[in-house]
């Protein structure tokens, strides 16, 4: 059999799995979105005050820990799979709490990994912001915390684009799910695990299946922002252009820019 | 009553930036601080919105000195750059009032009609991107005149804009701050915004107060030479020259070209002097004449028969030449 022919069998088995509703494949898929949207969300609660404190803080190191979270964004899974696993190990410092192999386990390293993609981010979108935007905030009677609101607010869009990456890289990554969770059927097996068993095991099909099915769920999550962003661009381009042509929120502008 | 300041310094890298003694803007009447660029103008207003940290002196509202917070509240301030959200027009003249905990609705409610006082009410549903410079500068002022405040501060708010948009915006505010009971401090470096718009006027020079009063008397009276070249006297006519005890400036478009022995002055002074160049500037015409004492400059809308290098009278009526002291005002570093 050739290597097209593997692959065409793979597709049609793959498309009679989830059509047909196999438990075992929905099951899977259930896992996997349970477990990465949980990550990402617990990344964006601890990333979106980071990142905050990064672009907007005044203290020291904070050049420093603006660097080490831009490095952060290329953590190797396997790496923080690694470092979890010998956290939780039975006679680790968190052993005691009894969560490798479990889901809470696959949770807690995803979000390590995506922490720091969310906070580096968050920094670099709010500093794409005018600069003098919190100022002029604050010149209108905000408090600090109003302001600052109004800046997470002005700079929704790539905020949505940095919890949008912290999802892809957990949905996708193998390294630290197979560590932590061990892979076992039923519990903590997600569609990155099965599919690198099913290609060892030889089953393709399945192994496409589910390869498919994340896929679709990339797909499907950086549609609903695409769009987002589109409806959100085309607001600001509906109307006829005029000739001095400003673009308040974005980067000072020439013709805005005061010279005086 | 209204906002004032005492002893106000503003520091940068151990440096003064400003040092002003007392300042007060009633409530209902409007301030014009005027100055040139680098003068202060800014970091004062934005010390009076506790926007900047004061090194010294204090923000008092209604004669008490307040905390930060209240002060803040009483205050609204378009600065120098508007910069406005990422939302629609209306949106943006009502996010002074959401960012003081307004509901959507109601804000949007109480800005429209600033939005109609400012000529923009048929902008109101456009996404502010899409403005131009000088509706971008209407929304940016509806937005902090929508938050009623007490205090209303403007820093150069017509900078940038053609002289025909800056012309109708100034007569819409004008309009719109007599409806008003907020104190208004308008910082700017053109006198004629001054005039249109300012009760009271404040000349700032290098970071200090050197004059204030009524804005008619404060742009016809200069108080000394550096206020004398802000307010535009800048054609100067010293005491060798004239045969005065002082210097006397003038603006050079009161200033007439004669020829020698011809009808004196009504009053006034004749300093003779040689043609050096003939500017056309278009309308009016620029005529550089050399003294016994250097340059000085006439501007005229008559035409220029006298050729470069002929000699030339400048004439300036008694109503027009302003007396000025000798020497400037001490710079702030001296005396702060």
């Amino acid at each position: 059999m050739g290597a097209v022919d593997v692959l065409l069998d793979g597709l049609l088995e793959a498309v009679r799995l989830l059509l047909t509703g196999d438990e075992d494949t929905w099951s899977v898929t259930a896992l996997t979105l349970q477990v990465s949207l949980t990550a990402t969300a617990v990344a964006l609660l601890l990333g979106v005050p980071f990142g905050t404190a990064l672009a907007l803080g005044r203290f020291g190191g904070r050049r420093v820990l603006l660097a080490a979270a831009n490095t952060g964004m290329g953590l190797p899974p396997v790496v923080v799979g690694l470092f979890v696993t010998v956290l939780l190990w039975r006679s680790g410092p968190l052993g005691a709490l009894g969560l490798l192999y479990t889901p809470t386990a696959m949770v807690i390293a995803q979000a390590v990994i995506a922490t720091p993609i969310v906070a580096a981010l968050t920094a670099a979108a709010l500093q794409q912001v005018d600069p003098g935007f919190l100022l002029q905030m604050r010149a209108l009677g905000a408090t600090r915390m109003r302001a600052t609101a109004a800046l997470l607010a002005e700079a929704r869009l790539p905020l949505l684009a940095a919890g949008l990456a912290g999802f892809g890289a957990v949905v996708s990554e193998v390294g630290a799910a197979q560590m932590v969770g061990g892979n076992i059927e039923g519990q903590t097996r997600v569609l990155t695990t099965a599919a690198v068993l099913a290609t060892s095991r030889g089953q393709f099909a399945l192994a496409i299946a589910f390869g498919l099915v994340l896929l679709a769920i990339a797909f499907a999550v950086n549609l609903f922002v695409t769009l987002a962003q589109q409806r959100e661009e085309a607001k600001g381009a509906g109307a006829p252009a005029t000739e001095e042509r400003t673009a308040p929120g974005s980067r000072p502008s020439g013709a805005a820019r005061s010279s005086s | 009553m209204g906002i004032s300041c005492r002893s106000l310094r503003v520091t940068d890298r151990g440096r003064h930036r400003l040092a002003v003694d007392f300042l007060e803007v009633a409530d209902g009447e409007t301030v014009a601080v005027l100055g040139p660029n680098g003068a202060g103008k800014s970091t004062l207003l934005r010390a009076l919105a506790h926007l900047e940290p004061a090194a010294g002196g204090e923000v008092l509202l209604d004669g008490e000195p307040v905390p930060p917070a209240q002060l803040r509240a009483a205050v609204a301030a378009v600065l120098q750059r508007p910069v406005l959200q990422r939302a629609s027009v209306l949106d943006n003249a009502a996010a002074g009032l959401r960012l003081r905990g307004m509901r959507r609705a109601r804000a949007r409610l109480l800005a429209r009609p600033w939005l109609d006082a400012l000529g923009i009410a048929h902008l109101a549903d456009r996404h502010a991107r899409t403005l131009s410079g000088g509706e971008v500068q209407r929304v940016a002022i509806a937005r902090a005149l929508a938050v009623r405040s007490r205090v209303l501060l403007l820093d150069e708010p017509f900078t940038g804009l053609d002289a025909t948009t800056r012309a109708d915006l100034i007569a819409d505010l004008r309009t719109a701050l007599d409806q008003s009971t907020a104190a208004v401090l308008l910082v700017t470096h053109d006198r004629d915004e001054a005039a249109a718009l300012a009760h009271r006027t404040a000349l700032l020079l290098r970071g200090r107060i050197r004059q204030v009063g009524a804005t008619a008397d404060v742009l016809d009276s200069p108080a000394d030479l550096e206020c004398a070249r802000l307010l535009g006297y800048t054609t100067h006519l010293p005491s060798e020259l004239t045969g005065h005890d002082v210097l006397l400036v003038a603006r050079p478009e009161r200033c007439r070209l004669v020829v020698p022995g011809g009808a004196p002055a009504r009053h006034g002074v004749v300093v003779a002097g040689t043609l050096r160049r003939v500017v056309p500037l278009g309308g009016t015409t620029r005529v550089d004449v050399d003294t016994a004492a250097g340059p000085i400059a006439v501007l005229t809308t008559t035409e220029v028969t006298t050729a470069p290098g002929d000699p030339v009278c400048v004439a300036v009526d008694a109503g027009n030449a302003r007396e000025c002291p000798p020497r400037d005002a001490a710079p702030i570093e001296d005396t702060a």
